[in-house]
Parts: structure tokens; sequence; C-alpha cells
């Protein structure tokens, strides 16, 4: 537990990167006020003390950190690091996972979603999520869009729907018009909504998926690395989109690419080696003035 | 990496040894060909052809083949051409040859009446010395030699009518004989094979490229002649069925179609003797068990796919259900019997046979779902359990939907196997050998309510019913006797109509996941 400013001294900072690979008394450890992070806004999601170990394996250590609303956070940090598996966590996903073992709260405004009880199914209609490779249903375009709703009920369709009169077709085209329009894509796709949503390029469809993502009208979107698998036009499409998102919607954004987050993040955590949050404040203060050695390193390309 | 320096990158000059080794292909091609046709009855091999019987050109051809072949590979050695042949021909082409040179030693000291040891010995020596002529050598001499030689003494054997139209051999300690005729067509067949395979080394100038024409040629050859048995046995069956088959058939005015061996039943008062009954009771076979193995199938797949935790219980179900695709169909007939009969009446009936057949699909059916299922990407599940959709809607509008091109596939291959299926129906099912037209199951017809339970009943369901393939093993057992005209033409007719309701049935199941398939892709 250094008390001196690392970035004081070179000999301090040699020091620190011969060792920081390793779990040692010589590391240097996050100090909590490096990770406590007053926002403007409020507090839409609030992590504490969360733990997540797969099996044997500390995949998450001890972290703690409040998600601001109406803005995006990013995470970043090396592989391996656990930035996703603390995605995961967010909605609930890491469920999935047997091995998976979570230990601690995370408070989806104030209302703990790790309490006995609570419905999944509502939680994840709160909580959208957009993974790193696009994943669009084998399915035509529109009903990817409304396979959400229909699927909870909220619209219905088919042939049951029809004969009894409640099929509501215009609210089901408004739906998905709107839907596709929020994630930028209606001018691309509206002349051929019928058609199979795994004709469409890359970058089309991780915005379909972020237009699906939205018609279930959630509150907070986690995005899993959306723009690795993708070209830089449509990377910037997809970017362009997150920024233009946060207005209305709570993002939190998982990136291996540091330029991104500071592209479009308002808020940036750093994860590093061995599933520790070593620093969260402002994008502009992590990318440029840091208070942790590791996490300037790690920005500047000497470590991770 | 002294090679890349001897070998242009650009080649020339090597035109007139490409044509002639691409002739020498094309040659064996056709000996390999005309050679399976003689061995498939097609043509006799004591034909005069150009003024030669067959057997004697095909002896012809193969000692110029021989020779060619030897040829190309000396003019590669000594430099007349420019090759790419590397130090050996390998030892793969030289085990193959010590084996080939093994079995004509002993063959031909066997036919010269040597005693067995000595057989072996002559054996032995001339393996060895193919052995040596394929190993040591560089690769344009070791690939042509041996295979020359080969094709040259079978040539020889055939020019001189050693072996010919004529020549057979009782074979010592079998109760058979060879004739002339298998026995030539088979010679031409390997020895053609081979030096097609030394050929294409030599267009392909040896080396990489070399070898890769010649496992070509090779492959080619070999599944040309599968396919051509395959086509064969079709052809043969469709030539000696459709005569039965079309016993009366007429289309009459208005578009009216008389197809009276498939409409008519086989009793006394029936013009023709037909097989309706038996055409009848296969399509209600095969779709009771279908309409039985199906949905219990896959709903097994999806329960241990998606449902069952990976494990132990997961692993002995597997092993189980392997297990039970490869039981003898004879035991599910037993089982049929012994179980299934006693509860439906006590007697052979309809309802027993598609039970029975159902159970023999149902493995099939379930492997071929849960390797659907599990091949159904993991981002579809996730993504919509991220949607907050439950596992049971997922795996019905995103899973299922996914699997069915797979779930078909496995249907189709399992109704193959069971509309020809004997064993079991001819122990749970029976039917009459000619069953009258009135014998022909009237399933949909057949339903009655009842005032007790089961509330419905069905009596077409419970008696006893034939079906194509028992009534054709009935009538073959029979002796081909019986009250109907021509039971020869009947029954090969009867088998023509088995293959055609079993193509029909896959032509239903490709269509399907073709439609499948391209509502999911495109």
């Amino acid at each position: 537990m250094s008390q001196t400013d690392p970035a004081e001294t070179t000999a301090n900072r040699t020091d620190n990167q011969s060792v920081s690979t390793t779990v040692g008394e010589t590391v240097e450890e996050t100090r909590p006020e490096w990770t406590t992070y007053e926002a403007a806004s409020g507090t839409k999601l609030a992590v504490k003390d969360l733990d997540v170990h797969y099996g044997d394996d500390h995949a998450i250590k001890d972290v703690s950190m409040d998600i601001p609303e109406e803005s995006v956070t990013a995470l970043i940090g090396p592989s391996g690091c656990g930035k996703s598996t603390f995605l995961r966590c967010l909605n609930r996903m890491n469920d999935r996972i047997r091995a998976a073992n979570v230990d601690g709260t995370v408070e989806l405004d104030e209302q703990n979603i790790y309490q006995d009880g609570i419905d999944l199914v509502e939680l994840r209609k709160r909580v959208g999520m957009v993974f790193q490779s696009p994943n669009p249903f084998p399915k035509s375009i529109r009903e990817n869009v409304s396979y959400g709703p229909r699927k909870h009920g909220d619209i219905e369709t088919g042939l049951l729907a029809r004969l009894t009169g409640r099929a509501e077709p215009d609210r089901e085209e408004a739906l998905v018009e709107q839907s596709l329009e929020r994630a930028a894509l209606w001018e691309e796709v509206n002349d051929r909504l019928d058609d199979n949503a795994l004709g469409l390029s890359g970058g089309q469809q991780q915005r379909l998926c972020i237009a699906r993502c939205l018609a279930v009208d959630p509150e907070v979107i986690l995005m899993d690395e959306p723009a690795s698998a993708l070209d830089p036009i449509a990377t910037s499409k997809i970017e362009d989109l997150i920024e233009d998102l946060a207005q209305d919607y709570t993002v939190v954004v998982v990136t291996h690419s540091m330029q991104q987050a500071a592209r479009v993040s308002d808020q940036t955590a750093v994860f590093l080696t061995g599933g520790e949050l070593v620093e969260y404040d402002d994008t502009e203060k992590i990318f440029e003035n840091p208070e942790s050695q590791r996490v300037e390193d790690y920005i500047s390309g000497k470590f991770g | 990496m002294s090679r890349a320096t001897q070998t242009a990158l650009v080649r020339d000059d090597r035109t007139l040894y490409e044509a002639a080794a691409g002739l020498a292909v094309g040659l064996s091609g056709v000996a390999f060909v005309t050679g399976l046709a003689a061995l498939l009855n097609v043509v006799a091999i004591d034909d005069p052809v150009a003024g030669l019987e067959l057997s004697v050109l095909f002896g012809v051809v193969l000692l110029g083949l021989g020779a060619t072949t030897v040829g190309f590979g000396v003019a590669s050695r000594l430099d007349y051409v420019e090759t790419g042949a590397q130090p050996s021909a390998g030892i793969v082409a030289a085990g193959a040859f010590t084996a080939i040179w093994f079995a004509v030693g002993t063959a031909v000291a066997g036919a010269a009446g040597l005693g067995t040891v000595s057989q072996l010995g002559v054996g032995v020596l001339l393996g060895a010395a193919a052995f040596a002529t394929t190993a040591f050598p560089r690769e344009d001499i070791g690939s042509t030699m041996p295979a020359g030689a080969v094709a040259g003494l079978c040539g020889l054997a055939l020019v001189t009518g050693i072996i010919g139209p004529g020549w057979e051999q009782a074979l010592a300690g079998y109760n058979a004989t060879l004739f002339g005729d298998t026995v030539v067509p088979a010679i031409v067949l390997f020895a053609s094979l081979v030096t097609g395979w030394s050929a294409a080394k030599a267009y392909g100038g040896f080396g990489a490229r070399g070898r890769n024409v010649g496992a070509y040629v090779l492959i080619y050859l070999v599944v040309g002649s599968i396919l051509s048995v395959l086509v064969g046995l079709v052809a043969f069956v469709t030539v000696r069925g459709l005569p039965g088959l079309f016993n009366g058939f007429s289309v009459g005015g208005a578009g009216l179609v008389r197809w009276p061996f498939l409409t008519n039943g086989a009793g006394l008062l029936a013009d023709v003797a037909g097989v309706f009954p038996a055409l009848l009771g296969t399509v209600w076979l095969v779709i009771g068990a279908v309409l039985f193995a199906v949905p219990t199938g896959v709903g097994a797949a999806v329960f241990l796919s998606e449902y069952a935790e990976q494990g132990r219980f997961t692993g002995a179900v597997e092993v189980a259900t392997n297990g039970l695709w490869s039981t003898p169909s004879i035991v599910f007939g037993l089982f049929g019997a012994a179980f299934l009969i006693p509860r439906f009446g006590n007697q052979k009936s309809l309802i027993a046979g598609m039970l029975t057949l159902g159970f023999m699909l149902l493995p099939l059916v379930l492997i071929t779902s849960r390797e659907a299922i599990l091949a159904v990407p993991d981002e579809y599940r996730d993504a919509s359990a991220a949607l907050g959709v439950s596992k049971w809607q997922t795996i019905r509008s995103v899973v299922l939907p996914a699997a069915i091109p797979g779930v078909t596939t496995g249907v189709i291959l399992g109704v193959g196997r069971i509309a020809g299926e004997t064993a079991p129906i001819l122990l749970t099912m029976g039917g009459g050998v000619l069953p009258a037209k009135s014998a022909a199951p009237n399933v949909l017809g057949g339903f009655q309510l009842t005032a007790s339970p089961p509330f419905v009943s069905n009596p077409a369901l419970l008696e006893a019913t034939s079906a194509l393939p028992y009534q054709l093993y009935a009538l073959i057992t029979a002796g081909l006797s019986g009250n109907i005209q021509n039971p020869q033409e009947y029954a090969w007719g009867l088998a023509l109509t088995l293959l055609l309701v079993v193509l029909v049935f896959y032509a239903i199941g490709i269509t399907t996941r073709y439609y499948f398939r391209r509502k999911l892709h495109q």
C-alpha cells in the first residue's frame, strides 16, 4: 500500500512495471477514492461489493461502482480482465452460465436485482443487451424487431389474434419503424422489411440488434464490444448511435478500443488483470491524468 | 531447395508428352468404363469389336497402355522431358505395388500348378522386386515401371487367350468356379485403374502436381464405379418392373388415367392384379410411424439438449440411443409381437406395425434432432434471453425453427429405412399374400365413436394389413405362384413400386428441408 504518488518518481515507475502482472506486495493497490465517482445525474445502477467466481477462478474482485443515468459509461481493460463478466452481471446473463457464482448486490433504481423473487423477464426488459458479434435471428427484419414485444404479449400477431380481432398490425408497424429509426437503420431497410435479416451487412445487422433491443423499451442498454466485429465505417455509425442513445438511455459499453471509449463515453472504468476495478472517473480525467500508475501505463500502451 | 531451380515456374516443351499422357489417361478411363459395362453384362466379352473379340481387344489396349506408361517413366528419367519427379515414389505406392505383385505372383504360380510354399515364394520374390523398383529409383521410374508391368502382364494374358471367354477355374477348397466373363472385366478394371493412375502422374509431370492428378483420377474412377453400381441397380429393377407396373395402364378420354396395378387388389375378379392394399398399407405404416416418432423424438431431443444437465445421464442416453438405432429390426419385430400384439386385440394389426416401426425410427430422429438443436448457435439463445424471453418461448420460436432442416434430414433417412423394412411387419402386421382390394386399410373412414372408453375406435387399425415389402417376401416364399397371371412380372412390378414409394418419401422430405432452409437463409 504505497502512500507516495507513483507518478512522481521514475524509479517507482519501473518497479511497478516489472511486477505489475504478478500478485505481490509490491503491486500498487487500488485506492477506494480512485473508484468513487460522483456523477452529475442520478445513479441508475449501483454495484456494491460484487464478486464473481467461475468455479475456483475469481473473475471479479470486490467491485463497487455507481453508473449514472442517461450517459455513456465505458468499461475498458485488457482481455480477460473481467469487464464482459461484469457487464453480464448487470442483467444477470451470468445466470445462464452454471459455473458462475455471483456475490454482492447490483441495484437498479435502488432495487437489488440479486434478491430472491426478482422477475428476470422484467429485469431484462428494463436492461437490454447488445452482443459482440451481430446475432439477428434467422427471421425477417420485421420479425426480428418485433420479436421481444410479441413474445412479451405486448403486441399480438398471428392467426388467433386476427381471428379474435386483437391483432394490431398498425401498432406493430409503428413500433418497427420507430425502433429502426432510432437505431438509424430505417432509411436503409424500409423497402425490404420482410427480407431475411441474415442478408444484411455486419454493421446493419448490429444496428438491427440495437433496434431489436430498443423495441422492448429498455432503460439501460448494455453493449459488449458492439463494434469489434465491424469495419471502420460501420464502427463510426455505431459510435454515433451510442452517443445519440445516451440522451434517453443509460448506456454501458465494454470496449477494447481506448479511442472508442474516449470518443463516446462520459465516464470510464478501467479494469485490469485479475478482475479488479482500478480507476473510475470522467473519461477526460482517465485519459489525460489518471491517478493510478497502472492505468496510465495501460492507456499509454506500456502494459496489458 | 534445389528443386525450385530445376522446375520452371512456366512450363513449356511438354505439350506432346502431356498430350500423350492425357490420351493414355483417357484410354484407361474408356477401358475402365467398358470393363465395368462387361462386368454388369451390358456388353459380352466375346462380342467381336473391330474384328477382334472384346477380351482380346482389351488385351491389346492393356499391352499398349503398359508400354506407353513405361515409356513415360523412361522418357522422364532420361530427361527427354522436364518433370518435377521426386527422389522416390513414396512408401504408400511402394506398399501398394508390393501387395499387387505379391498377389500376381501367387496367382500366376498357382495357375502354373505349383505348391503352396512355392506360390508364396514366387509371390514374395515378385513383391520384393516391386518394392525395390518402386521405392528406390526416382519417382518417374518407381511409379511407372511396376504399373506398366502389371498392365502388360494382364494384357498378355488376355491377348494370348490364356484368360478369355471360355476360361474357367475351380477354386480349390471353395465350392465355386471362376468364369472368364467375370475375371476378364475384373482384370481390365484393375489394370486400367493402375495405368490410369500412373499415366495421370506422368500427365501432371510427377512431383506434387503429378500426385495430385493421379489421386484425382483414382478417386473419379472409383466414385464413377460406385455410382454406376447404384444406377445399374435401380435401372435393373426399373427395367424388370416396368411391364408389371404399367400392365393395363391407359390414359382414357377427358384425362382419366387408369392404372390398375396401383388401384386394384389381387382378387379373382380384378382384370389386372394390383398392389393397392399393400401400397396403402405401406403409406399408412410410414405415416403412423412418423406421427409417433417425430413428436416424441424431437421432444426428447429438446429435453436432452436444452434442459437436462450435460453429463453422465445424457451420455448414457446417447449411448443407449445409438445402440437402439443399431438394434436388428427383427428384435424390434419380436418386441412388437410379444408386447404390442397382446395389447391390440391379440392379433397382428396395422397399429402394432406402426408402433413397432415408430420405435425403430425413434432413435434416429432423436439423434439427428439432438445434433440439429446443439448446432443452433448459442448467440440466438443469448439474444433471446437478453430480450427477457423465457426459455420455452425461445426454444419454440428460435431454436426449433432453426433446427428443422436437420430434423427433416433425420426423418428422411429414417423413413427410407423403415419403409422397406420386412422383418418387423412380418411379425407384427402380417396380411395376405395377395390381398383383394377390400382388404385395403380404410383408416380415415374407419374411425367410430363408441359409448365406452376410449370412445373412439378404428377397426382398420386393428386388422392385419399387408405392406409392400412383406407382400414381396410372402410372394417369393410362396414360390411366386398364386391365382394371378404372370406372378414373376407382378413381383417385379411390386418391387419397383416399393422403390418408387421410398423415393417419393425422400422427395417429400428433401423438398421440405429445402423449403425450410430457404426460409431460414434468404
